[in-house]
């Protein structure tokens, strides 16, 4: 009798993953050729991996890349000059357009209660979003030294398509052999977002977590830097990077005009004072510094940044007192980036003073929000890895603010202290998808462990499981 | 007349030419300044491994490597990651600017290595290893590990990237039938000493 010879196949738990969540995407794994991959890739013929550690997170050819405005390109040009040389147009052949899709579940520890008709955005207990966003890029070369990051993102939670970070930028190299610096480089950036244009990951926009759910409950409060800005407001700054070393930048942020009527109904149009956005008054300005030190595969950079943003109250129109919130950041970042090993280090503080003219909103003229996060992130060969973050907020109590007596989304000891974990694991079958669980955990949620809110909530209740796909093609 | 036309065709023809030459030179220190640099450095010596020392490099050696990414020739990882892209669009004229400008820039200074690796390397490097078919290094590298022509300059480079170079040409990834051939039979230890003997020169 002769014994059958069968190869065994082990489902292991990774491709389980991806099964499970039936990513119908290609059936055959193929090894990536630079044909097959998103707009910079496209444009520049690189490799992901030329520019990313595991996607966003750059790497030190990456911030460089950016600073130089995205414009270095491999494809051809369409490059016309004139009589005398010069060249009056360099459109790339190959537009750098890309897709970005995720798509996830969201389990929340307990559910929200259903009678509260203001909590009908977060989540049940389990919410599937597929997708969760789907975002169209135009990310590259406009001309030399001009090249933009755009991004238009449709979002599942309100059904609607907006402008998400973007920027456009202008950059040059110099030279100033005189006094010893033999490379730097210079530019502008106009964006939407304070940070968008920053090249580490240790600040807001970019910063760890990369994604996370929609439909989470949010803490009653958050700096102005961490994402209250976001796509409400327009800056330009100005940078430099000397010599591979200093970076540093400065700007302002301005908020769109409003008491827009709306042509068609005579009522209040979309930029209207009484839309609930964070309307800066005047000008807010804006720096950033950052020192980095590269040797052999590893990176430190150590750095400080901020904005004083005085800003109108929401619905209260454009006259009346300002609430003035001042930003002063640290944040530092190592990696070490080999092919088999990547570790990452990356941290913020964030100490934001907030002066109250407008009196109606507060207890206290004047209050602190102190805020920060650590995150550590190891990957095996790009394929295998994850992230650990511990983050923390103080801050000084006031329950007008704080909204003492709000089910769910107040504090009920009126102070915005929050506290907790994150944990995920990831898997990259290719380096432009990435599969992950993540799991949030609350210590302290709204100012306490339990009952935060006054109506038996507690801060683990708000604890996420947080399962998803992200890909970019 | 002739000689009229004769000059008059020199005054102008000879200052287009030194223009255009000029303006390609432009073309490739443009690149060295806005692309090349950003990892290589703009002297030539880069701060990691990944990225090889370009400064002194044999610019003949460059050409040869330049065309060979672009035309795919050269497959190695990296160089599929980091060079095709870079030397997609390249013509032979701003190759040749380029290798130039890298071949004239005074070479990476040695970086010290612990003693009894560096003895047992250039011990390698000057008498190869004949029980193992390895030839002596020096034999087209030259005494200094200065290279000559498309033999390249291995003195002051990377160790990491040294090592890497010559485990890529042991499992083939790297194409090269001389340097296959005498990477195949080496250790990992012996391929660790041979690197910083030559890292440290």
């Amino acid at each position: 009798m002769r014994a059958r010879i069968g190869r065994i196949v082990t489902i292991t738990w990774p491709l389980a993953f991806a099964i499970a969540i039936g990513l119908a995407a290609t059936a055959m794994l193929r090894l990536s050729s630079a044909n097959a991959t998103p707009g910079f890739a496209r444009q520049t013929g690189l490799s992901c991996q030329a520019c990313h550690t595991v996607f966003p997170e750059l790497t030190s050819f990456g911030r460089r890349f950016k600073m130089n405005a995205y414009v270095f390109s491999n494809v051809r040009q369409l490059e016309p000059t004139t009589e005398r040389g010069e060249k009056t147009l360099s459109l790339s052949d190959l537009p750098p357009i890309s897709v970005q899709l995720q798509g996830s579940n969201t389990w929340l520890g307990k559910a929200i209660p259903d009678a509260n008709p203001t909590l009908t955005s977060l989540s049940d207990e389990s919410t599937t979003e597929f997708p969760q966003a789907l975002s169209l890029f135009y990310t590259g070369k406009i001309a030399d030294y001009l090249g933009s990051f755009l991004q238009l993102t449709w979002i599942q939670t309100n059904n609607a398509v907006g402008i998400d970070n973007s920027e456009l930028r202008f950059a040059n190299h110099g030279m100033f052999e005189s006094i010893g610096v033999r490379d730097f480089i210079y530019g502008l950036s106009v964006n939407n977002n304070p940070t968008v244009q920053d090249v580490w990951n240790s600040t807001p926009a970019w910063g760890y977590p990369f994604i996370t759910t929609n439909v989470g409950v949010p803490p009653v409060a958050a700096p102005i830097l961490v994402g209250q800005l976001s796509q409400e407001s327009a800056g330009l700054s100005g940078y430099l990077f000397l010599s591979n070393h200093l970076y540093v930048e400065g700007g302002g942020y301005w908020s769109a005009q409003t008491h827009f009527t709306n042509a068609t109904t005579g009522g209040p149009g979309p930029l209207d004072s009484t839309a609930p956005l964070m309307r800066i008054s005047g000008t807010a300005p804006y720096w950033r510094v950052a020192w980095e030190e590269a040797w052999g595969y590893h990176s430190l950079s150590v750095g400080t940044y901020g904005i004083v943003a005085p800003t109108h109250p929401t619905g209260v129109g454009n006259s009346g007192p300002l609430n003035t919130f001042t930003d002063i950041a640290g944040d530092a970042q190592y990696q070490y980036v080999s092919d088999d090993h990547l570790v990452s280090v990356y941290g913020t503080w964030i100490n934001e003073h907030r002066h109250f003219n407008n009196r109606n909103l507060v207890d206290h003229e004047d209050n602190w929000l102190n805020s920060g996060s650590l995150t550590a992130s190891y990957f095996f060969r790009r394929k295998y890895g994850g992230y650990v973050e511990a983050f923390s907020q103080t801050g000084t109590t006031d329950h007008t603010l704080y909204a003492s007596g709000t089910q769910v989304l107040g504090s009920a000891n009126g102070k915005p202290n929050v506290q907790g974990y994150r944990f995920e694991l990831n898997f990259l079958p290719w380096l432009n998808t990435k599969l992950g669980v993540q799991y949030t955990v609350y210590t302290r949620f709204n100012g306490r462990a339990n009952n935060y809110d006054g109506f038996s909530r507690d801060a683990h209740n708000n604890n996420i499981v947080f399962l998803y796909v992200w890909t970019a093609f | 007349m002739k000689w009229l036309v004769m000059g008059l065709a020199i005054v102008v023809i000879a200052p287009t030419i030194a223009i255009e030459d000029a303006a390609a030179q432009n073309v490739a220190r443009d690149l060295i300044r806005r692309e090349c640099s950003t990892c290589h450095g703009a002297n030539g010596i880069s701060g990691s491994p990944t990225f090889p020392n370009l400064a002194g490099q044999q610019a003949p050696y460059l050409e040869v490597q330049l065309k060979a990414f672009r035309d795919r020739s050269r497959a190695d990882p990296h160089a599929q990651a980091f060079m095709w892209g870079m030397a997609a669009q390249l013509t032979d004229a701003t190759i040749a600017d380029i290798a130039a400008y890298f071949a004239a820039q005074p070479p990476a200074k040695g970086i010290p290595a612990d003693p009894a690796e560096v003895a047992a390397g250039k011990k390698i490097f000057e008498e190869g290893i004949p029980a193992q078919n390895v030839a002596p290094c020096q034999s087209c590298h030259l005494q200094n590990a200065e290279g000559n022509a498309v033999f390249p300059r291995l003195a002051g480079q990377h160790r990491g990237y040294l090592e890497r170079q010559l485990e890529v040409f042991a499992t083939g990834l790297r194409a090269n039938p001389i340097m296959h051939e005498n990477a195949k039979n080496l250790t990992a230890l012996q391929i660790s000493q041979v690197a910083a003997f030559l890292s440290s020169r």
